[in-house]
């Protein structure tokens, strides 16, 4: 029964025959205030649209947030070993007498590299699980935006990972004596807010991709690991690539806002081969803007695929 | 069994046949590890198109590869073309380390988490560890074909050079028999530690993976540790694993154990391990790291069927 539904039915079960006449007693319906029937109880007021998406984000964020205290053994796992993970290709350039600024590349990338660990496992795949979990259809009868609960994924994963990113960042720079050399702070930490604000909406696309792709969804996490790692340039910088790194800077937010970062976090390095972080950065601008686009689309198309299908609560394909 | 068969009473009746409770022992445990072994190669590969499949078992450990080359080409140009096979044997072998030990974990929380199949799995008669030993082997298969491909690549494509004939295989099949053994034992801790804990540990077996990284010798000479971490490494059965099959298909190549500056030479006062020597530090790593497994994953199975982990669906 829908929510709808049910307030026309409690509503009915509320009326009194024989009393026409008075009004009838107010009614608690969906979550807001009392109100004398269905219709004004669907009438919403945009202030309350928008405060029950705010909720939505909120609730979606919050088992992420939340979940960090609740889990201990996430502090080994998430955040120890994946600097031990950084530090081997810190010793690969170590053991080629590589220039000190080759190991500060590597610590950003490994940082960087928490952000879409997160955005490939927690966002791109997360709509599939959730539907393998039973979840989606909640989300799709609740009163709310689907939207709300991307951001909520968002904001909830950017927390998350950024523990980790800022452990590996900390703990790697001290340890392996990394120095910076930044003339732009402004700028760099400019870069690095569009850089997250790309990569999430870039996941938030992927989310819906996921989720039409099925089982494909599952290989895909793996395929968007190592090899995005490559053309983007993780451990060494993207120039080097040669086009292959000239495509992945237009179209992957990990390389354009990686090497824009490394530009101004080690100015002293000179010339990448590569746009300017000023450039860079509008293009993340366009990135952030053409990936929620995206993402809106897409998620209202394969709600009404989906929808049509009837493949919603489909499980396990 | 057939009716024919099966014993009955003198009213005709089929009776309980109590000897079937007590099983037919290593029979069917062989039989529970070949029906895991065919449901999780199933599960992996039988869906998709074969093409696709492949693209997605060879893409992760050729960008892997691809990484340490790149990033010895940006340091030392042409002269880094003798650590190429170094590095791409490395990360070779280092994918079915990955597969390895992702594929027991992930067939936990496949079966948990995704299927909800882990508590019936779990009461059937066949022993737990062994589905889960089958289920990783499937996956395990699977990132052998991505070695087995990347190796390729390297010599076909990055000018590693290699000879068949210069093979020593029997210490290749002697290092891959021990070393697979000891690989899935790493696997079956790291499935007690997901047995514990919740959904979001799909990337714990990659954490692992990535820390014994840094001290088995993948992708640069131990000698580039400090002594500890070069010690850490010594006790780990995959360190002289990935020497001993890089010393089989490249006899005489660099030695990620050995070499001047190496604990190894400072502890035993050669610079290089011998075949013998490999296979002993490995076979005697390999049986502590698997009684070591044996004995944590049913402390764990313990603590999960105290605690009810084992029907318990979590999400983040």
């Amino acid at each position: 029964m829908s929510g709808l539904e049910a307030t026309k039915s409690a509503a009915s079960r509320s009326g009194v025959p024989g009393q026409a006449g008075r009004r009838p007693p107010r009614v608690r319906a969906f979550v807001g205030a009392p109100s004398s029937g269905p219709r004004e109880s669907a009438a919403w007021t945009r202030r309350r649209i928008v405060a029950n998406n705010l909720h939505s984000v909120v609730g979606r964020a919050y088992p992420r947030v939340r979940g960090l205290t609740r889990e201990p053994s996430w502090i080994l796992f998430e955040m120890l070993l994946p600097f031990l993970t950084t530090s081997a290709f810190v010793f690969v350039y170590r053991a080629l007498d590589a220039p000190p600024s080759y190991i500060g590349f590597v610590v950003l990338g490994g940082a960087m590299s928490a952000f879409w660990l997160n955005v490939v496992w927690m966002m791109a795949a997360q709509l599939y699980w959730e539907k393998d979990q039973g979840n989606l259809e909640l989300y799709f009868a609740a009163p709310m935006n689907l939207m709300s609960v991307l951001f909520g994924m968002a904001a909830g994963g950017l927390v998350m990972s950024s523990t980790r990113a800022v452990v590996v960042l900390v703990v790697a720079t001290v340890v392996y004596k990394v120095s910076f050399s930044i003339d732009q702070w402004g700028l760099l930490l400019a870069v690095f807010v569009l850089t997250l604000a790309a990569l999430y909406g870039f996941g938030m696309m992927l989310a819906s991709l996921f989720l039409m792709w099925g089982r494909e969804a599952w290989h895909m996490t793996q395929l968007m690991v190592e090899p995005v790692y490559f053309v983007s340039g993780l451990n060494f910088p993207v120039g080097r690539l040669g086009m292959l790194g000239a495509v992945a800077i237009a179209l992957i937010p990990l390389a354009v806002g990686l090497d824009a970062m490394r530009q101004l976090a080690f100015a002293s390095t000179g010339p990448t081969g590569t746009p300017s972080p000023e450039i860079e950065a509008l293009i993340l601008i366009a990135m952030t803007i053409v990936f929620t686009i995206l993402a809106r689309w897409l998620l209202h198309s394969m709600e009404i695929r989906a929808r049509q299908e009837g493949r919603l609560t489909v499980r396990w394909r | 069994m057939t009716a024919t068969t099966r014993p009955m009473s003198p009213l005709g009746e089929a009776r309980f046949d109590r000897s079937r409770t007590q099983g037919h022992g290593l029979a069917d445990d062989l039989r529970s590890f070949r029906t895991a072994v065919s449901l999780g190669w199933s599960m992996e590969a039988n869906w998709t198109d074969p093409v696709l499949f492949l693209i997605y078992s060879v893409a992760k450990p050729i960008a892997s590869a691809l990484i340490l080359v790149f990033m010895i080409d940006v340091i030392a140009g042409p002269a880094g073309q003798p650590l190429r096979g170094f590095v791409i044997v490395g990360s070779a072998l280092w994918s079915l380390v990955l597969s390895g030990i992702a594929g027991l974990a992930w067939a936990v929380l496949d079966d948990r988490e995704r299927y909800r199949m882990l508590k019936y799995v779990y009461v059937s008669p066949s022993p737990f560890v062994v589905v889960l030993i089958g289920r990783g082997i499937a996956r395990l298969a699977v990132g052998a074909m991505g070695a087995g491909i990347t190796l390729f690549a390297g010599v076909v494509f990055l000018g590693v050079t290699f000879s068949l004939a210069a093979v020593d295989w029997p210490l290749l099949v002697i290092t891959l028999v021990l070393g697979t053994i000891a690989i899935l034992a790493i696997g079956v801790l790291m499935a007690a530690i997901c047995i514990q804990t919740r959904q979001d540990s799909w990337t714990y077996p990659e954490a692992v993976a990535g820390a014994l990284f840094l001290v088995v010798g993948a992708v640069f000479p131990l000698s580039a540790l400090p002594d500890p971490l070069q010690v850490l490494g010594l006790l780990s059965p995959l360190t002289w694993w990935i020497d001993g099959v890089r010393q089989a298909l490249f006899p005489g190549g660099t030695s990620s154990i050995g070499g001047t500056g190496s604990a190894w030479y400072r502890i035993t006062g050669s610079l290089n391990p011998s075949d013998g020597q490999i296979v002993i530090a490995l076979l005697a790593t390999g049986a502590l790291v698997t009684l070591g497994s044996a004995i944590a994953f049913r402390a764990s199975e313990h603590r999960a069927k105290d605690r009810g982990t084992i029907d318990r669906t979590t999400g983040s």
